[in-house]
């Protein structure tokens, strides 16, 4: 029999959260190993924090002990899984010999919680019973015991190694070069509903290299669409480094009445808005009209583009909205501009804790979310990333910016993608262009 | 003292990744529990497959073992499948070496012996040494033969495939797909008539034509790619006829096969990729980039259209691209199309092979040795309904998991993709080896007709 635990993964997310933020290792489980309270002892005994789950026929109690299997009187959480509910209760501190009753003698009564292994028998007081909301019954029979320890998500080890890759990311984007130095600048175009981080993401981004948090771009926090004008940013490298190899693309927020007009993707695509453009929703932009752009060139023009959902409100999505997505993305494939999804705010999804963000991909909740986004909008399962924006925060956060560079280092990769598949003729053309601004120069 | 693992965060991830996406329970730590086999043997047997883990100043080895911890027993069980690895501080290649060990725990130690060359690996908590054979030493690359370690840990493996054939796989896997990519870039057509291969993707609308581009793009680049837009919708995500070069890394060589990405099929009329385009793609008048209208196929008038195509424009090989998971619903309409497709295919003498993509059980498709595939799985009714489907040799029906699905490359996956890849063009060096030389005639005759258009 394979010693898997029997908890689901609802089950084992919420303990993780209601313990703030801990994965489990599964160290014992009676049924392979035995009902025995040595065999439990031997395996346990000097782990750490660790976590006991009692399943009965019709609830599963749960046992934390902040110094685990030891000799001293420890701090006790019971926990009483109902459904998707949690009821939690503490007890005086014991020691989880007496809890094993090891030595035969504490036969219970003054104890307010004590595990029989060998008769598979749990003994509450009334007390803890009621606090638990658990049938009145002092003695419940069990066919199962598990043991976990209890980590830390986010220890000191897992900090060091998020450090570790949040260099190499930062000094790979810096030392990026577009595919065959066609391009100096990458232009990365932010495109989504009104409120969905489009704004925020940039500013995430510019806060990770600057060293701190900032918030330049204003952010549409009453969701109007503040943003009426199409912004391209650049960033420095610090506040008086060197300009980095890319330029986020930051346009008003589509929405089913006042948003962006669709038709004015296409010359965003082309590269003909200039920054600073303010939109108007009732009508595109036409040629010739104020500082229109006429003959963009290469540099001009969006080499990859990002649509951006908050992930809390995929759901919510009108056809409508959905409709004009499809659309905007139709007009990225006639124009060969590769474009990826990404998901703003999960970290302030249901169930998801800061822990979550350093394995995000793997948290179930967020699959769960990724799928979601793909049968809705009809994107390719490895086209979505996980972001996590700067909101509320003063001071930066490694893992959300490991989220946001990896992101960011991926549309890029993206744009080298965009500018390899660039018809022969066009490139030929826009070297020519280079070639003869060199010489000049 | 707190029980975490002495592995860094990056170190626990390769190994992770190594052992195919499993996760790693820690379940004995020598400096906590103690430094004695008893006290190691009593947190570690019985639960299931473990790896443990040695750390040396300036590296780790370490041992995976399928199934639970040996007994403590002085007879010698059965051999049990495990395999010795390595990896120096620093550093992210882990070094493999499989070997068909028996493990026995005795008094003192634990260790694995072979028939040919005794004792392989021991382990000797009380002492804190760790002794290796050898050829362990030669294949993990390590400059001791006995030495003090500083600790060790055992972790409980959860989450890898069940089979006796697990380890031998995954220690197989980098070598096997490493032979595929160095087989597939010394690649030549046969006969001098191209230098280059052309592989047309045709198939129902997101069956995965475009993924698989971008599958055999991310195997040769080394990351996952998002160039050809993939997706779905009501209509096909690919409106342009794209003929596709892949470059060998980033930076290198052009490989030596184009793939021709279609529009999706449509089992209305006027809908998707219309018949007159597919004769015009199989013939190579097509060009690259030509904007599909389901409703109008091309001219010889359009003005990029190829009237007079040579060898090297002409499809060699066409791929059926279908959904695994939708195989058994297809409509009838869909079926008489391919098969009226294949028709046009057949005509042209053109091979032809099928594509079944999104088969989610990816690892369990080829045997041990990768060279084949299962003969379960050839049996399979999928296969042999597509068999009864388009008639296609079972040999020529290639299963694969595209990267539509994952971030992160696979080596299982990339041998699949691979492998289907070079049947492919194994079925294109058919064709050229089946050439009359009269069809040299025909091509020019048939510029000449459309010359006179």
């Amino acid at each position: 029999m394979a010693v898997t635990t029997h908890l689901t993964w609802m089950q084992e997310k919420k303990l993780q959260n209601c313990l703030g933020g801990k994965r489990f290792s599964l160290l014992f489980k009676a049924s392979v190993h035995e009902f025995s309270t040595k065999d439990l002892l031997l395996r346990c005994y000097n782990q750490g924090p660790t976590m006991t789950v009692i399943y009965s026929d019709d609830c599963v109690i749960v046992a934390y002990m902040s110094q685990g299997y030891d000799e001293q009187n420890n701090f006790t959480i019971l926990f009483n899984l109902e459904g998707t509910k949690i009821l939690k209760c503490k007890i005086q501190p014991v020691s989880p010999l007496k809890v094993l009753n090891l030595f035969k003698q504490y036969k219970c009564k003054n104890l307010d919680f004590q595990i029989d292994l060998k008769e598979r028998e749990v003994t509450m007081s009334l007390n803890t019973i009621e606090k638990l909301t658990l049938p009145q019954c002092e003695i419940v029979s069990f066919q199962e015991c598990e043991v976990f320890r209890c980590e830390d998500l986010l220890d000191t080890r897992k900090m060091k190694g998020l450090s570790e890759l949040r260099e190499s990311l930062l000094s790979a984007i810096r030392t990026y070069k577009p595919y065959r130095d066609l391009v100096r600048q990458i232009r990365i175009l932010l495109l989504g509903p009104v409120g969905a981080g489009k704004s925020s993401f940039f500013n995430s981004i510019k806060s990770v290299f600057r060293g701190h948090v900032t918030h330049q771009a204003s952010v549409d926090s009453d969701r109007t669409g503040k943003s009426e004008q199409y912004r391209t940013y650049s960033i420095k490298d610090g506040k008086d480094g060197n300009v980095l190899p890319f330029v986020l693309c930051d346009s008003m927020g589509l929405s089913e009445k006042k948003g962006l007009c669709v038709d004015d993707i296409f010359y965003i695509l082309k590269g003909h808005i200039p920054d600073r453009y303010q939109f108007n929703f009732m009508k595109p932009i036409t040629p010739g009209c104020g500082n229109y752009i006429d003959s963009p060139m290469l540099k001009d023009r969006i080499h990859c583009a990002a649509f951006v959902f908050d992930a809390n409100s995929i759901e919510h999505l009108s056809d409508e909205m959905v409709a004009k997505i499809k659309r905007a993305r139709r007009e990225m494939i006639k124009c060969g501009v590769v474009y990826l999804v990404l998901l703003t705010c999960v970290d302030s999804m249901d169930l998801i804790v800061r822990g979550d963000l350093i394995d995000i991909y793997r948290c179930m909740p967020v699959k769960l979310k990724i799928e979601k986004v793909h049968k809705k909008l009809g994107f390719a399962i490895s086209d979505i990333l996980v972001v996590s924006n700067y909101t509320s925060e003063w001071d930066l956060d490694p893992i959300k910016d490991v989220l946001n560079l990896s992101a960011l280092r991926q549309m890029l990769l993206a744009a080298d993608d965009f500018l390899e598949d660039l018809p022969l003729g066009e490139t030929a053309i826009e070297e020519r262009q280079l070639t003869s601004v060199q010489k000049k120069n | 003292m707190e029980v975490t693992t002495r592995l860094t965060w990056n170190e626990e991830k390769s190994l992770q990744k190594l052992l195919g996406s499993v996760s790693l329970s820690l379940l004995y730590k020598s400096s906590v529990h103690g430094c004695s086999l008893s006290k190691m043997f009593a947190r570690c047997n019985h639960q299931g497959s473990t790896i443990t883990v040695i750390y040396l100043p300036k590296e780790i080895v370490g041992v995976f073992i399928r199934g639970h911890y040996p007994t403590m027993d002085v007879n010698f069980g059965k051999p049990n499948s495990s395999f010795y690895f390595s990896l120096k501080n620093d550093e992210t290649e882990i070094k493999t070496a499989f070997l068909n060990t028996t493990l026995q725990m005795d008094n003192e130690m634990l260790r694995a012996y072979h028939p040919n060359f005794k004792d392989i690996f021991s382990l000797i908590p009380n002492d804190s040494l760790v002794r290796l054979h050898s050829l362990l030493v030669n294949e993990l690359r390590v400059n001791f033969k006995v030495s003090k370690y500083l600790e060790c840990e055992v972790f409980r493996v959860e989450g890898i495939e069940d089979g006796n054939s697990y380890i031998s796989r995954i220690t197989g896997a980098a070598q096997h797909r490493h032979k595929l990519l160095a087989n597939l870039r010394a690649y030549k057509p046969s006969e001098d008539l191209v230098s280059e291969i052309r592989i047309l993707l045709l198939g129902p609308v997101g069956s995965g034509k475009s993924s698989f581009f971008n599958s055999v793009k991310s195997v040769f680049q080394g990351y996952v790619t998002h160039q050809a837009a993939v997706g779905s919708d009501s209509t096909s995500i690919t409106e342009l006829y794209r003929i596709y070069s892949i470059k060998d890394g980033k930076d290198g060589e052009s490989l030596p096969f184009k793939l021709c990405d279609s529009m999706g099929l449509d089992e209305k009329e006027g809908a998707g990729l219309c018949m007159d385009d597919i004769r015009h793609i199989l013939k190579g008048c097509m060009p690259d980039r030509y904007h599909f209208n389901p409703q109008q196929p091309i001219t010889s008038r359009h003005p990029s259209f190829i009237t007079s195509p040579s060898w090297k424009d002409r499809i060699h090989c066409v791929a059926y691209v279908l959904d695994s998971r939708s195989i058994n619903i297809l409509s009838s309409k869909m079926v008489e199309k391919l098969k009226r497709v294949q028709k046009e295919v057949l005509n042209c003498g053109i091979q032809q092979v099928v594509l079944l993509t999104n088969v989610t059980n990816y690892q369990e498709v080829l045997q041990d040795d990768f060279l084949n595939m299962k003969k379960c799985v050839t049996s399979g009714y999928k296969i042999t309904e597509v068999q009864e489907m388009l008639h296609i040799p079972t040999s020529n029906i290639l299963m694969v998991e595209n990267y539509a699905s994952e971030l992160e490359l696979n080596p299982l996956k990339d041998i699949l993709i691979l492998s289907a890849l070079r049947q492919m063009l194994r079925a294109a060096d058919d064709y050229l080896d089946d050439l009359p030389f009269e069809e040299t005639d025909e091509v020019v005759g048939m510029s000449q007709l459309h010359t006179c258009d």
